[in-house]
């Protein structure tokens, strides 16, 4: 370690150490609000520090790039978690949340996503996608009254404890066979006569069945909706965007660095995509609860950028990396909306309590329905571009099938984001009020809001920029 | 020699492993765990590791597992019940003793037919020296993020573990 490698980690040390340093004062100062707000301050120092200090070192440690790719990822991730800790600010005054520990969590977390995204070896690739597991755990069962949160928490502990065997596993099965964690080499290293060898296909297999268990692609998703309904609100967002985000960013230079030994792999991910697909959406549609639903239908999305990562190209990062940036926007929008309208005693999930409330809280719930109808991929929202694009790519790189099943799936999903839509303004009984919005809460999902508008309307200059930052191949 | 060696203690440790996993005794899977760690130790061994063989002894078999036992006795978590207040029966034990005893042979045959004494240290035989080398120079990162790591794991569990504080519940009493 130099000062030079310092230097270039500085984003993610502000993070690690910002999270340390809160937790050892809030020790002695126990306070709420004041420690969540310097997490805010601190994630969005963190963004600006790798906007504009730039890095003399393109790799620390032989772990974590330092590429411009790397830093688009931090930037975002710091930005998600400052926004995920400015809506939980009321949250976790109501729920009686420990706010320093809290943030340094939450903060920590948004250190190992941005280091997972840097991955540039499969170490580095462990230890980030550890990094924020390990936190989640605790987060997930945050809010220690309730049962239902514990009960997630262990859910989500078990299963990702199987999944990070099965990812060690992998690991070390490829390093068995090319003999590197480094990447690309240790992707290289398992050809051999221009095909894969058999070590390596297995620890391959391992490998993606700790990504479907880590980002819950059919048939290893069956802990998200519990996982989502008993979180709070909040940690749900973090979860549904960022852990799974910054997988798919990781993901997409390890296909890279595979190359054309992808193609051995295509049965396995077709098939993969398409049960995500069909299944998530089978299982979307009878859904009564917002946040099952939102669970069930994030399986579809993981089902789209998985075939938008087979199309591979720099068309299919493209895509991909857009994507997940509008679905993470939609959803931090919509699982916002959800913080926002949560009061001591739950979180309003059933349908039948949103039911008329479009007419009592209107600001928000029109919010909440355009972030759904962004999901849905509705034409002027973002949803439709990010859609589009995987589409396109899954054509012309000749995924006919797959791509058909896509958009058939989306055609269905209107149906189950249509419904909280017409229960929040179509259905008469007047609704109980909810607690009104705070002014940080209206800030995060006015961002929100206006993203999803904005990268609808003009997706041109962040899609030029992502075309700029995709890894060379 | 070495190859039968190899799957013997491969054998062993597979073995000792399913019946861990499958004991309903917490301290029996224990025990059968440590059997597994000691095959692995020895199988780290084979493969010209001696460092990490003793370290899976010392630091899995040892303190480990020795806190495992520690935290299921203090908790109670493996209540004797009362028809095996007698002492367990022979289809408990004799599982134990064949792989201990598999342990103590494989063990000796080692000892009988290790090559690296006579033809001088294995090119791969890694010192404590090299090993320290590698884990804080090439690998400091990686230790720094996995020790990060094991503070907020700590913190949290010590947050998720605590009992809620007291002037809460006497709230809930009143009201």
């Amino acid at each position: 370690m130099t000062l030079s490698d310092l230097h270039a980690l500085l984003p993610q040390l502000i993070l690690a150490l910002g999270a340390t340093g809160i937790l050892m004062v809030g020790a002695w100062w126990p306070s709420r609000a004041p420690w969540v707000l310097t997490g805010v301050a601190l994630s969005f120092c963190a963004a600006i520090s790798a906007g504009i200090v730039l890095p003399t070192v393109t790799e620390v440690g032989g772990m974590f790039g330092v590429t411009p790719y790397a830093r688009f990822f931090t930037i975002l991730w710091s930005i998600l978690t400052g926004l995920t800790l400015l809506l939980s600010l009321r949250y976790a005054k109501v729920h009686r949340f420990a706010g320093a520990e809290y943030t340094a969590l939450v903060l920590f977390a948004g250190a190992g996503m941005s280091l997972l995204s840097a991955a540039s070896s499969l170490v580095g690739l462990f230890l980030g996608l550890e990094t924020f597991t390990l936190v989640l755990y605790i987060l997930i069962a945050f809010n220690r009254g309730e049962a239902i949160g514990a009960e997630a928490g262990l859910k989500y502990l078990v299963m990702g404890a199987v999944a990070t065997g099965f990812l060690a596993f992998g690991i070390a099965l490829i390093y068995a066979s090319s003999g590197s964690f480094h990447l690309p080499e240790a992707m290289h290293g398992l050809q051999i006569d221009g095909q894969m060898r058999p070590l390596g296909l297995l620890g391959w297999a391992m490998l993606l069945v700790a990504i479907g268990f880590k980002v819950s692609l059919v048939p290893f998703h069956l802990w998200t909706p519990d996982v989502y309904q008993g979180a709070p609100a909040p940690v749900t967002g973090l979860l549904a965007t960022g852990a799974k985000g910054a997988m798919f960013a990781a993901l997409i230079p390890l296909f890279a660095a595979l190359g054309t030994l992808t193609l051995e792999l295509n049965a396995v991910l077709a098939a993969l995509a398409m049960l995500s697909m069909v299944g998530g959406t089978l299982a979307a549609l009878p859904q009564r609860n917002l946040k099952r639903m939102l669970a069930y239908s994030s399986v579809v999305h993981m089902g789209y950028l998985l075939l938008g990562l087979m199309s591979g190209g720099p068309d299919g990062q493209r895509a991909v990396i857009f994507y997940l940036i509008v679905y993470g926007i939609a959803t931090l929008g919509a699982f916002g909306v959800i913080t926002s309208f949560a009061q001591a005693d739950g979180e309003p999930q059933d349908y039948e309590t949103f039911r008329g409330l479009g007419y009592r809280h209107p600001r928000r719930c029109s919010a909440l329905s355009a972030f759904l109808l962004s999901l849905a991929g509705i034409p002027p929202l973002a949803g439709f571009f990010g859609k589009f694009g995987i589409f396109h790519a899954a054509l012309k790189s000749n995924h006919h099938l797959l791509a058909l099943v896509g958009i058939l799936a989306a055609l269905v999903s209107v149906s189950y984001y249509l419904r909280p839509i017409i229960v929040l303004f179509m259905q008469e009984r007047p609704a109980q009020r909810l607690r009104p919005g705070c002014t940080h809460e209206f800030a995060v999902l006015t961002v929100c809001f206006s993203l999803v508008l904005y990268l609808g309307l003009y997706p041109g200059p962040l899609l030029e920029l992502i075309s700029q930052i995709l890894p060379s191949p | 020699m070495a190859t039968v060696l190899f799957y013997l203690l491969g054998l062993v440790t597979v073995i000792a492993t399913l019946l861990a996993i499958t004991r309903r005794n917490p301290v029996h899977a224990v025990i059968y765990l440590v059997n597994s760690f000691f095959a692995l130790a020895l199988l780290f061994y084979l493969l010209g590791a001696p460092l990490v063989a003793a370290w899976e002894v010392i630091i899995y078999a040892g303190a480990i597992m020795v806190l495992f036992l520690f935290i299921i006795m203090m908790l109670e978590l493996a209540p004797t019940p009362e028809a095996d207040r007698m002492g367990p029966t022979w289809w408990q034990w004799l599982p134990v003793l064949l792989l201990a005893l598999a342990l103590v042979g494989c063990t000796l045959m080692l000892i009988g037919v290790d090559a690296g004494v006579a033809q001088g240290v294995p090119r791969w035989y890694a010192t404590p020296r090299d090993f320290g080398f590698a884990l804080f120079g090439k690998y400091a990162l990686a230790v720094e993020v996995v020790s990060f790591q094991l503070l907020f794991a700590a913190v949290g569990a010590f947050y998720v573990g605590k009992p809620e504080r007291k002037r809460r519940q006497k709230k809930e009493e009143g009201a």
